[in-house]
């Protein structure tokens, strides 16, 4: 077990750098804003850049960490389920999945909505839901589940999805730049809408997996050995199962496809602070969405006047970055 | 014929609901919102370059605060406020900039436009037609919601009788030659039904080798190409560098010898933003195109 002291170091850190990623977000933009800007607006009440800083940059800001926090989240607890530090929301196919049904819904202009959910957040959590449930039926034989299996089949599962995703685009939508946007995510049309359907979404996985982190923990030490120690082993992965896709499809049905948040981030915490889930989990939640947040900064920063969609951003400063961390382990 | 299509026109432009509508000063735009017609807009920010030429068109230079940074015709445009792209504009320049009229085209996404709106931001949303007559339909849209409507009406009389000229000299045409349109860069793209390009074509009597196909853009298939073997292969492009970089491709790399365009020389280059932007310049692409194809109708005067 890693010292206590690792891991509140690693939680104040993050704090501080949310605090820095939101001061940021907030006082940079292609208008020109300054700290006296944003004081001004929050002690005085100037009013000129309210819409800028409360419906732009704040919402953007936060849904962007909200974003971030649910998929590496989902990340967290599939690496853990699958004891497999390759899965991720994408690798199992959830990710391609919702997209789909987002897509789908989007297509066929489908914008009913119940309790503050739109028809797109239904439709992705479905076509996400249908995928895992998919793929977990597929990899389980006579009663035996495979690994191996699952991962292969939920990178083929993915696969199809995503096809069917772009075959969709590509004959649907007006131009292709749009469809860019939605295939490599991207916050740009963020509001508050999104985080009230979003918000209470992830508080939800986010305390129900924080109370099995404890049952995660013995599920990693194996079906067997976990179920004498007490645990009902088949609720406890079912929950998680639904929780991780939950929170994979409802990013992605508000932000498009952000890739590598889901995979690098729970990795890298696990790398720092070791494998038990009950920090495991909210310290990934926290740096997944600081993470988020400031490449979200930088899409919309690094071009004046032009967005990149954050797909690019997340692959960029996350490959690398990936790639160092596994040669540093060896 | 033509005088039937006249009329047609004429018929359309009197009974558009537009125009009815302007008489109680409301217009509905195309996702059939209502615009209050009050005092002229004084500024405007365009979200697409066809709309920023129509609004220079109509004489409202002063009065266009943002265009995107496609928007490059006229030179003017270019030292206007840039508020980026049509399907990334960037929605903070947009709002500092306090518009009184925001004019959206298709190509911007719709979602685009609903959070535009949810500024209380007066966006005016115009759908692409897919024929020249459209276009003077979306000229004369633009003129109402600018308070310009004798400038539009100007400007729609200008372009008509440059349509009626160009349909008079190719009113003896008997064959229609078959041409394939592609666009630099791409490969084998082209256009099919229902695009400008395609209306474009065949107003200048000629056959869209793509026509039955009911895509805008696609990649074309090569062998179809060769089967289809058109007379004509009409390049849009940005520059004559990029033009004989096609031409070339074609001559050498892409085995379409057997082609009748590429054994008689036939390719043309047409300049992309011309006849991609369903603006006032269409017609002048249009006009080009009528002399690339039925030369001996033009041979009297140039």
């Amino acid at each position: 077990m890693m010292p206590n002291k690792k891991r509140i170091r690693l939680l104040s850190l993050l704090f501080l750098l949310l605090f820095a990623g939101l001061y940021v977000s907030l006082v940079k933009g292609s208008v020109k804003t300054s700290f006296v800007d944003l004081w001004n607006f929050l002690v005085h009440g100037d009013q000129t850049h309210a819409q800028i800083f409360i419906h732009l940059r704040l919402s953007r800001a936060i849904l962007a960490f909200l974003v971030g926090a649910s998929l590496s989240l989902s990340g967290a607890i599939l690496q853990g389920y699958f004891q497999n530090p390759m899965a991720g929301p994408f690798v199992v196919g959830v990710s391609s999945g919702a997209s789909f049904g987002a897509v789908l819904a989007l297509i066929l202009g489908l914008n009913m909505t119940f309790w503050g959910f739109s028809l797109q957040n239904v439709l992705a959590f479905g076509s996400g839901f249908a995928i895992v449930s998919l793929v977990y039926i597929l990899s389980q034989k006579r009663g035996v589940f495979k690994m191996e299996t699952l991962l292969l089949t939920g990178i083929a599962a993915g696969a199809l999805a995503s096809s069917l995703t772009s075959f969709l685009i590509f004959f649907k939508s007006e131009s292709f730049e749009q469809a860019v946007f939605w295939l490599l995510g991207s916050f740009q049309l963020a509001d508050w809408n999104h985080i009230r359907v979003i918000f209470p979404v992830f508080i939800l996985c986010f305390l129900i997996s924080q109370r099995l982190a404890k049952d995660m923990n013995l599920l990693v030490m194996g079906d067997e050995i976990a179920q004498s120690l007490g645990c009902s082993v088949n609720r406890t992965r079912k929950i998680f199962l639904v929780v991780s896709t939950v929170l994979a499809s409802s990013s992605v049905s508000v932000s498009g496809i952000i890739g590598f948040v889901g995979l690098i981030i729970p990795h890298w915490v696990r790398l720092l602070i070791g494998p038990d889930h009950r920090y495991l989990f909210i310290s990934s939640s926290i740096m997944g969405g600081v993470f988020l947040m400031f490449c979200d900064f930088l899409a919309r920063t690094i071009f004046s006047g032009s967005e990149l969609p954050i797909g690019i951003i997340t692959a960029v400063v996350g490959a690398p970055f990936f790639i160092y961390l596994l040669n540093q382990r060896r | 014929m033509l005088k039937s299509q006249s009329l047609a026109l004429l018929l359309l432009l009197l009974h558009n609901p537009a125009i009815l509508q302007s008489q109680s000063l409301t217009i509905k735009d195309d996702l059939g919102d209502t615009h209050v017609l009050g005092n002229p807009p004084q500024r405007i920010v365009s979200l697409a370059p066809n709309v920023t030429e129509i609004l220079f068109a109509l004489g409202l230079e002063n009065r266009i605060i943002g265009v995107t940074r496609y928007c490059n015709y006229p030179k003017e445009a270019l030292s206007k406020n840039r508020i980026g792209g049509m399907v990334d504009p960037d929605l903070e320049k947009i709002i500092d900039l306090h518009p009184d009229l925001i004019i959206a085209f298709r190509g911007n996404p719709l979602r685009l436009i609903q959070r535009l709106k949810s500024f209380d931001l007066p966006v005016f949303v115009l759908e692409a037609g897919t024929t020249l007559e459209s276009i003077l339909s979306i000229v004369q849209r633009i003129g109402l919601v600018t308070r310009r409507e004798k400038a539009a009406e100007d400007l729609i009389d200008h372009l008509n009788r440059g349509l009626k000229n160009i349909r008079d000299r190719l009113k003896n045409v008997r064959t229609r030659p078959k041409v394939f349109i592609n666009l630099h860069g791409k490969g084998l793209w082209t256009s099919g039904k229902n695009t400008f390009m395609n209306d474009m074509v065949s107003e200048a009597r000629g056959q869209n080798i793509a026509e039955e196909i009911p895509r805008a853009w696609f990649s074309y298939n090569r062998e179809e190409l060769i089967h289809k073997n058109p007379d004509h292969i009409l390049v849009l492009a940005r520059t004559e560098k990029d033009f004989l970089e096609v031409k070339t491709w074609f001559i050498q790399d892409a085995h379409l010898e057997s082609i009748q365009a590429v054994q008689n020389d036939k390719f043309s280059f047409l300049d992309e933003d011309l006849v991609t932007r369903p603006g006032p310049r269409i017609f002048e692409a249009f006009a080009q195109l009528a002399r690339i194809l039925h030369p001996s109708c033009f041979e009297d005067n140039r």
